[in-house]
């Protein structure tokens, strides 16, 4: 009964409109829709994924060998199984033409290929584009704009000569490959013959795409591949999960965006409870009305919970509505910006999910005011004024499982617990520490403007007192700008701190080259050429074979020691038959020279022990199909920090004697050498040999740090969302304000005070504020930068001045910006005009 | 009655209202006195608060002049206006007008410091002593009550030491105990500095205590033809 006659008044009371609601239903629209806008689109490039995994894929299946083509025992089966195959060959080799000598992904592809989708070219189709007398050749654009090809122009690939006929566009299949430190050439299998790039030991790997028969059980097939061809290296994919690693990366970037429009939601719900309060304290006399009429604390909470339930529905209707329609409108620019296959279309789940975020946020925060509700007294009605305190035990309650209820969804909706956790207590954090100085500026300016020494400074001691003031929005926007700046600014600081981690340490002491595929017979002539060269400081070298762990102690590797990235597919082999000089050994002893007996090895120490690897402990080793069982005999200190050489594996040289293999070296150039050395050092070793393949540190480095831009874009995009939530409740606390700056300007007039003077004032106490909250950002910002940094990424955290520096100065210049507009009003009006109207 | 301390000729004031432009005074002509007491009573409506603004400067004339202290300010612009006012012009409002955020000894101190006197605060404590306010000197407006805060606005507008100081009907919002101590305060004012007194009001006997009563009807000077 008391909820029907709750819900008649409710409904009496919205009569009125949402006029003043237009905070309140910003923020929530604002930061539902950019969670609903980031759920459509992750959603969309998983259902992307797997509906085009098999094209992704280039096949229904897919096996792979590292360094090998399949034996024929391995062909046959394949060929048994599927309906049809494709072979191609995927290594990194040098396009030389003149003088330009560029690192390229070399795609070598047979008639098959591609036995699903097409690769697009700028004009024409890659079958006629890879025919000739002299073979053609197709390219990345980017690439042959770099070296200055035109097509028909002529190019080496090693010692074959190719003609370009293509540039491509987009390869069906190229999103499974992961990230690529060079773009793509596609030539045909055959015509590399005689190139001398793919001779025994070379690094490439050869993958056989495999079109099934329909309603083939892909789960039997792999297990009976495995089995057959177990531990021979073999790696098996099928269109159920084409691209395991983008999944995982677009599964993990959106859980991270979703986070972070949850750090925008936190922001939109300051406005929330500003709003609630601002409205509820024009409804004290209702209240109190209704208090003199008899109604209770309980029917009164009532009647403003309806209401903000009818307004939370309403705010949240509008952000679901907003973050469908952007991705559908947007659909084609998304789809063609996105790297991956995206399904734009309306997902129920991430909807359900923004909508699970907007409405537990929105009551957690209209609580507080909301509970304020019941204790307004009769007597208000001459009093004023909300009164303040602690809301209720069971309010305080009900906050308590709104919060939980809303990390809980965070951590289970979100996949990552600490993450998740990490998050909710930064934001919690954040709003604490913001509440607190919000409080202290609060306290300071009151006291400041009584201080003797600001005497006279009328436009100061005027915008610290309002700052000072009972019930001033200074709470309101130091929390709503603080917390918007500090998402800015830990983004801010992560990913100044990832460039200068990159692009700052790295190249002082990284070297400048990675040679691979250097032939046995060659590498005395190689190291002879660079000795000779007086801009190289130093060359290390070492063989290089492939291996894949795949037991440990005759156990599965896998189920001994869990997922370990060196447990991860192949990793480099060397071997050395004596202790490389500048190796700490931290266990275990060296193999004697020309050790003869059962294979060794030594092993890294810091990976040994995350392994849980000790000396003794024997691991299966599969290298080209082989397997090596090796008993761990020492362990050894690695650095793999500096991009030097580094090997998990080294064995004693008898264990893979006769194994085909290359060289892989390192190539240190003199910093203060001549900016062409690099450039001379490449052509020289090119033009000597040109199977050998070089790898210029500083263009992979590029290419990190530009996939690296991309993630901090997406980033800084869902951060700004945050931000611009704050600048929305900034400027509802500034128009709320509006009035009573309209009233303190008429008074200063009357006083005596000229414009500029009332200006400066206000001014002033909209820098101020935004001063105090910049400051925090940088403080709370710099925290999560740092707690990212190390236990995320685990690398060491620097403070970086100018990118904080930039976030205060736009706090500062946010705030000034909202609370200028709202001057405008109060400057202009005619004392007399707003003095009348308060009579 | 020697010298002419603020004069209006042939002053128009119009107003944008919601129903077209009003004409709200209809040319007052009107001169005051050094040291004289003027009160203006007319019906509610009739333009009285109107005509106070224009002297003090708070609202400009549409047509005619007016003249303060021996400068013709018609022509001045808001800040022109608002630096004339300091510390020649007082004004008490009867919704007092405090500024909430600061408290009453702020406000009092507010427009000497405006002005540029030293020791505003100093002279702004004697000030709140004198209309019995010295003990609340720390305190908001919102913690005090209707009279008091009414003192410390008319401590405010007195403490300059104004050449003039205007009343618009500064007991209207006050029990009639609180209104009878603000008026001994504003005409005590009067005498011991000898300001020059415009007083907006409706109660016969304030406004007999004046030197002069001017009455206002429909815009117009009671008396003066249409
Ligand atoms: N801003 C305004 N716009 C239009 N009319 C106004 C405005 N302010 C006051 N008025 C009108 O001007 C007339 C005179 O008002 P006022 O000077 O306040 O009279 P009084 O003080 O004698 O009661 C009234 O009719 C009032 O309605
Ligand atoms: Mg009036």
């Amino acid at each position: 009964m008391s909820f029907a006659l709750a819900a008649c008044i409710a409904r009496a009371e919205l009569r009125g409109g949402l006029r003043g609601f237009w905070v309140f239903l910003a923020c929530l629209a604002l930061g539902v829709a950019a969670i609903a806008g980031v759920g459509m689109v992750r959603s969309a490039i998983e259902a992307g994924l797997t509906d085009q995994g098999a094209v992704l894929l280039g096949g229904d299946a897919q096996v792979e060998f590292t360094y090998r083509f399949a034996t024929p025992e391995e062909r046959a089966f394949l060929d048994q199984i599927a309906t049809k195959t494709s072979e191609i060959v995927d290594f990194r080799s040098m396009v030389v033409a003149d003088d330009v000598h560029v690192l390229t992904q070399v795609k070598a592809v047979d008639d098959n290929y591609p036995l699903l989708g097409s690769v697009q070219l700028e004009e024409g189709d890659l079958a006629s584009a890879l025919t000739g007398v002299v073979p053609g050749a197709v390219m990345d654009g980017i690439l042959a704009d770099q070296i200055g090809l035109k097509l028909g122009d002529r190019f080496k690939l090693g010692a074959q000569e190719f003609t370009l006929q293509g540039r491509i566009l987009r390869e069906p299949d190229s999103a499974t490959g992961g990230f690529a430190l060079a773009p793509r050439t596609i030539v045909k299998t055959k015509a590399l013959a005689q190139s001398g790039l793919l001779e025994p030991g070379t690094l490439f790997d050869s993958s056989y795409r495999l079109l099934l028969p329909p309603n083939v059980d892909l789960a039997a097939l792999q297990s009976t591949a495995e089995a057959k061809f177990r531990d021979s290296g073999l790696r098996w994919s099928d269109r159920r999960k084409a691209a395991p690693g983008v999944a995982r990366f677009v599964d993990r970037i959106g859980a991270f965006l979703i986070l972070v429009g949850l750090a925008g939601l936190a922001v939109g719900g300051v406005g929330v409870a500003a709003a609630v309060r601002s409205y509820l304290e024009a409804k004290i006399a209702t209240i109190a009305t209704l208090r003199t009429l008899g109604a209770k604390g309980g029917l009164i909470f009532q009647t403003y919970l309806i209401q903000i339930a009818v307004l939370v529905a309403f705010g949240v209707s509008l952000g679901l509505i907003l973050g469908i329609v952007v991705p559908l409108a947007l659909a084609k620019p998304i789809q063609s910006a996105l790297p991956f296959p995206a399904q734009i279309a309306l997902y129920p789940r991430p909807i359900i999910e923004a909508a699970f975020y907007g409405v537990t946020s929105a009551f957690l925060f209209a609580l507080w005011p909301l509970a304020r509700s019941e204790k307004v007294r009769a007597a208000a009605l001459y009093r004023g004024g909300l009164s303040g305190g602690w809301p209720r035990a069971r309010y305080a309650l009900a906050m308590l499982v709104l919060a939980a209820l809303l990390v809980g969804g965070a951590v289970l909706l979100s996949g990552t617990v600490n993450l998740a956790l990490g998050t909710a207590g930064g934001v919690i954090a954040a709003l604490v520490v913001l509440a607190l100085a919000a409080w202290g500026l609060i306290r300071l300016a009151r006291s400041s403007a009584r201080l003797k020494a600001l005497r006279g400074k009328v436009a100061l001691r005027a915008a610290l007192a309002s700052i000072g003031a009972p019930r001033a929005e200074t709470m309101q926007v130091v929390l709503a700008l603080g917390l918007g700046l500090t998402v800015l600014a830990a983004v801010g600081q992560i990913d100044s701190n990832l460039r200068a981690a990159i692009s700052r340490d790295l190249p002082t002491r990284a070297p400048a080259f990675f040679f691979v595929d250097i032939q046995p017979d060659q590498i005395n002539g190689f190291r002879a050429k660079l000795a000779a060269n007086p801009a190289v400081t130093k060359v290390d070298s070492a063989p290089m074979l492939r291996g894949i762990i795949t037991q440990i102690n005759g156990q599965d590797a896998r189920k001994v020691a869990g997922e370990h990235w060196v447990l991860a597919g192949d990793r480099g082999v060397t071997y050395a038959a004596a202790q490389p000089a500048n190796t700490k050994l931290t266990a275990g002893q060296w193999w004697p020279n020309n050790y003869q007996g059962p294979p060794q090895i030594s092993f890294a120490a810091e990976e040994a022990e995350e392994l849980g690897l000790k000396l003794g402990d024997q691991l299966t080793i599969n290298i080209l199909g082989r397997d090596i069982i090796a008993s761990i005999t020492s362990l050894r200190i690695v650095d793999f920090s500096n991009a030097g050489m580094g090997f998990v594996l080294t064995l004693d040289p008898a264990a893979v004697a006769g194994a085909p293999h290359t060289d892989i070296a390192t190539v240190y150039v003199d910093p203060g050498a001549d900016p062409g050395a690099e450039a001379a050092i490449l052509r020289e070793i090119a033009t000597a040999y040109p199977n050998i393949t070089a790898i210029s540190v500083k263009a992979a480095i590029g290419r990190v740090t530009e996939a690296l831009t991309a993630i901090a874009q997406a980033t800084t995009i869902a951060a700004m969302a945050t931000l611009l939530t704050g600048f929305v409740v900034l400027i509802g606390a500034a128009a709320s304000g509006e009035r009573a700056r309209v009233y303190e300007a008429a008074v200063l007039k009357v006083l005596g005070a000229s414009r500029t003077r009332i200006l400066l004032s206000f001014a002033l106490r909209a820098a101020l504020m935004g001063a105090a909250a910049g400051i925090v950002a940088i403080i709370a910002g710099g925290i999560a930068g740092w707690a990212v940094m190390r236990f995320v990424m685990d690398s060491p955290y620097a403070f970086e001045p100018a990118s904080a520096l930039t976030i205060v100065l736009g706090g500062i210049g946010a705030t000034l910006l909202a609370s200028l507009i709202f001057v405008l009003r109060p400057l202009a009006s005619r004392p007399a005009q707003v003095l009348r109207s308060q009579e | 009655m020697t010298e002419t301390i603020l004069a209006l000729q042939d002053a128009w004031l119009t107003l944008a209202g919601n129903a077209g432009r009003i004409d709200i005074l209809k040319g007052i002509t009107l001169s005051v006195a050094r040291g004289e007491s003027l009160g203006l009573v007319g019906p509610s409506g009739s333009g009285k608060s109107s005509l106070l603004m224009l002297m003090g400067g708070l609202e400009r004339v549409t047509k005619g002049r007016v003249s303060a202290l021996g400068q013709d300010i018609t022509g001045l612009d808001e800040d022109g206006l608002a630096k004339f006012r300091r510390g020649r012009m007082g004004v008490v409002f009867q919704s007092f007008h405090l500024i909430p955020t600061m408290t009453a000894l702020e406000n009092v101190a507010l427009p000497m410091e405006i002005a540029g006197v030293k020791d505003a605060f100093a002279r702004a404590k004697d000030e709140l002593d004198a209309v019995g306010l010295g003990a609340r000197m720390q305190h908001y407006p919102a913690q005090l009550s209707g009279g008091e805060q009414q003192r410390v606005a008319l401590a405010r507008a007195a403490a300059p030491r104004p050449a003039i100081l205007l009343a618009d009907e500064p007991t209207g919002n006050l029990d009639s105990v609180n209104g009878a101590a603000i008026m001994e305060l504003i005409f005590g004012l009067r005498d011991r500095h000898g300001a020059t007194l415009v007083l907006v009001t409706h109660a016969p006997e304030l406004a007999a205590r004046c030197s002069r009563v001017v009455r206002l009807v429909d815009g117009r000077v009671d008396g003066t033809p249409a």
